[in-house]
């Protein structure tokens, strides 16, 4: 039998070296030689033999206890192990089916409390009791312990790096949701084995108070009343911690699931686009943006343009004709003018194609220009127009694919250009 | 409502940058202050004047256009395609995409071997070269309040969840899921109904965005006025 008091002390007494080496032990055994090498890390002036006693009091205390088959390694005592993991508040995950666990037992305890009352055994009585008492308590402290095991497992997934992938970042809060939250979730259901048998007793308990008021006192009612009390503790308790729990983790769960979700989402566009084109895309999905002033946004590549000719502008002499040399050739063509073009456009409406009528007035105009002018006077107000059919036309220099329009004079001209009073100046 | 203009100091620059297809998150910290503190009245006002800002409680305020104005344009093609790409790229790559578009960042000098990688899918967005990346997407991007640019780090902002949204809202769709695996068509959304003369001169210009308003019409009518008044003279 080892002493509590020296087991007690020699945790205090070492408690600096105890401590970091239970994250190792959170982690497996140790060896030998491991356990050596990580005291002498933390005890620089200790001598070979300084540590050798300081383990044998640690093994003979049953602070340390061998592995089983093998002696050369070691681990911290189970029990130890807890006490040490609860004073540091490092709390491990227990099982959903514990607490079903306990509480079925909670419900056969309830049938010895009912049977020893049946037949007057008021000891038996005042012992199941106790030990519904105690097992409650332990349901409690259970509950207490998850509750902070899920605390640590959501710290870890939000501190834990943000570069590797979200599944396995998220893998604990995955596993945990599947494993612990999720079970209890149906254990604690209105339906649920938690509601079951948490009603059970309390039925028995309260049956029992009042018989004890008919037929006679077989223990304190206070002692029945603090256990009814303790029960729906625990009730309450296994509630909140499954809030708190999905608190914690759903939010975190869900951050996981949509980045799949994500993922999948962008994996279908692109294949989507691979096959059928950018356009494939759904409208409906597309963010809308406003339209930007051009003059703000649009300018910024051809600003750099601009500025880029202006840096590298080189001067040419201009050439102008002299009076007394005749010109060789043919004279250059001023360019058309607006007004130049309204008119003879004007004049040879209607027109069943301007494009054409345009191709047959310039054959030798530049395409920018002759879609300057398709554009220029297809806008004009006192001109009518109508759509025609997609069709290609031949510039000099290009094959142009665009629907024209059929220019007719407009039903009423008028000789005044009419300003918007939104753009009068 | 009652408005008090003077509580709404900062109406000019958030009108200013909201107008401009702007994002306004916590990156602008002023902009954001004032528009938390003073969202509904902020809301009414804008409403009031025809635009209908957006709070979005990620943390961002965005003008969105008329829905019934709206269309897609290349800018957000372009910008979701890059999202769809950076996503599978990072999750390939067994990074988390997640942290990095949602608040994280990405250096300059990934664009290239993205681009390299997903070379088939970029030119559907006219985007061929390290100079079209930066120029038709992470600049735009930047513009536009999705990303924040810093000596060769692009830094992702709130404003990019509806980027995210647009995967999350392809991953629901069952439509395009079943699509992929049958030879009939996709059921291609009709952008325009008629092509009308704005559309024959738009620009490939990835700055030429959903109609938001008839300026356009309205400067070329002026233009077309004042040219007129010329030739009369």
């Amino acid at each position: 039998m080892i002493e509590p008091k020296r087991v007690l002390r020699a945790l205090a007494e070492h408690w600096a070296l105890l401590e970091p080496l239970c994250e190792r032990f959170d982690g497996g055994t140790l060896s030998l030689a491991e356990l050596r090498q990580q005291l002498a890390n933390q005890q620089l002036e200790s001598t070979p033999q300084d540590i050798t006693s300081l383990l044998d009091v640690w093994i003979r205390l049953d602070i340390l206890v061998p592995v089983a088959k093998s002696p050369n390694r070691f681990e911290l005592n189970a029990q130890i192990h807890d006490f040490l993991a609860y004073l540091r508040r490092e709390h491990r995950l227990g099982l959903c089916l514990e607490i079903e666990a306990y509480l079925r037992h909670l419900e056969r305890l309830a049938g010895h409390i009912q049977d020893a009352f049946e037949i007057r055994d008021g000891n038996d009585l005042a012992r199941q009791l106790r030990l519904l008492d105690m097992r409650v308590r332990d349901v409690l402290k259970k509950l207490d312990n998850d509750e902070q095991a899920l605390v640590a497992v959501a710290e870890r997934a939000k501190t834990s790096d943000r570069q590797i992938p979200l599944r396995q970042r998220y893998a604990e809060v995955l596993a945990t949701w599947d494993e612990y939250v999720e079970p209890m979730i149906q254990l604690v259901n209105a339906d649920g084995a938690f509601e079951q048998g948490v009603r059970k007793v309390e039925t028995v308990l309260l049956r029992l108070l009042g018989e004890q008021a008919r037929l006679g006192h077989l223990v304190d009612d206070d002692m029945l009343l603090r256990t009814h009390a303790r029960i729906l503790e625990m009730q309450t308790s296994a509630q909140l911690t499954l809030r708190h729990a999905r608190e914690l983790l759903l939010p975190l769960r869900e951050e996981a699931r949509r980045h799949n979700a994500v993922t999948r989402g962008a994996a279908l566009a692109l294949s989507v686009i691979r096959r059928k084109g950018l356009d494939a895309v759904p409208q409906a999905a597309m963010p809308m943006f406003t339209r930007p002033q051009s003059t703000f946004l649009g300018s910024a590549s051809q600003v750099e343009a601009y500025v880029y000719a202006l840096a590298r502008f080189e001067p040419k002499p201009a050439k102008f004709p002299k009076a007394h040399k005749s010109h060789k050739g043919d004279a250059p063509r001023a360019p058309r003018t607006v007004k130049e073009m309204l008119e003879r456009c004007e004049g040879a409406l209607p027109l069943p194609d301007l494009m054409v009528w345009l191709l047959e007035q310039e054959p030798d105009g530049a395409t920018d220009e002759l879609l300057y002018w398709f554009s220029r006077l297809s806008r004009e107000k006192r001109f009518a127009r109508e759509r025609l059919e997609r069709r290609d036309y031949l510039t000099r220099e290009h094959q142009v694919s665009l629907r024209s329009f059929a220019l007719t004079s407009s039903r009423e001209p008028s000789p005044e250009p009419t300003v918007s009073p939104a753009h009068a100046s | 409502m009652h408005l008090d203009l003077s509580e709404l100091s900062q109406l000019a620059p958030i009108f200013r940058e909201l107008f401009k297809g702007f994002h306004i998150s916590r990156r602008d910290p002023e902009l954001y202050g004032q528009l938390s503190n003073f969202q509904d009245q902020y809301r009414g006002l804008f409403k009031a004047l025809g635009f209908e800002l957006v709070c979005d409680t990620r943390g961002f305020y965005y003008f969105v256009p008329d829905q019934a104005a709206a269309q897609v344009n290349k800018t957000a093609q372009r910008l979701s395609l890059f999202t769809f790409i950076l996503v599978e790229h990072l999750a390939d790559q067994g990074r988390d995409p997640m942290s990095v578009l949602d608040g994280g960042s990405l250096g300059r000098d990934e664009l290239p071997s993205m681009l390299e990688k997903y070379r088939d899918l970029f030119i559907q967005a006219e985007v061929q070269t390290a100079d079209e990346l930066e120029e038709k997407i992470m600049r735009r991007m930047t513009q536009l309040g999705f990303a924040h640019e810093e000596n060769g780090i692009y830094r992702f902002l709130p404003p990019m969840h509806r980027f995210l949204d647009v995967c999350l809202s392809v991953q629901q769709d069952r439509d395009l899921a079943a699509s992929l695996h049958s030879a009939l068509p996709l059921p291609t959304p009709v952008l325009v109904e008629e092509e009308s003369p704005e559309e024959l001169n738009r620009t490939d210009d990835p700055l030429d965005l959903t109609p938001f308003e008839e300026s356009e019409e309205d400067a070329l009518a002026r233009a077309i006025a004042e040219e007129q008044q010329e030739i009369d003279a």
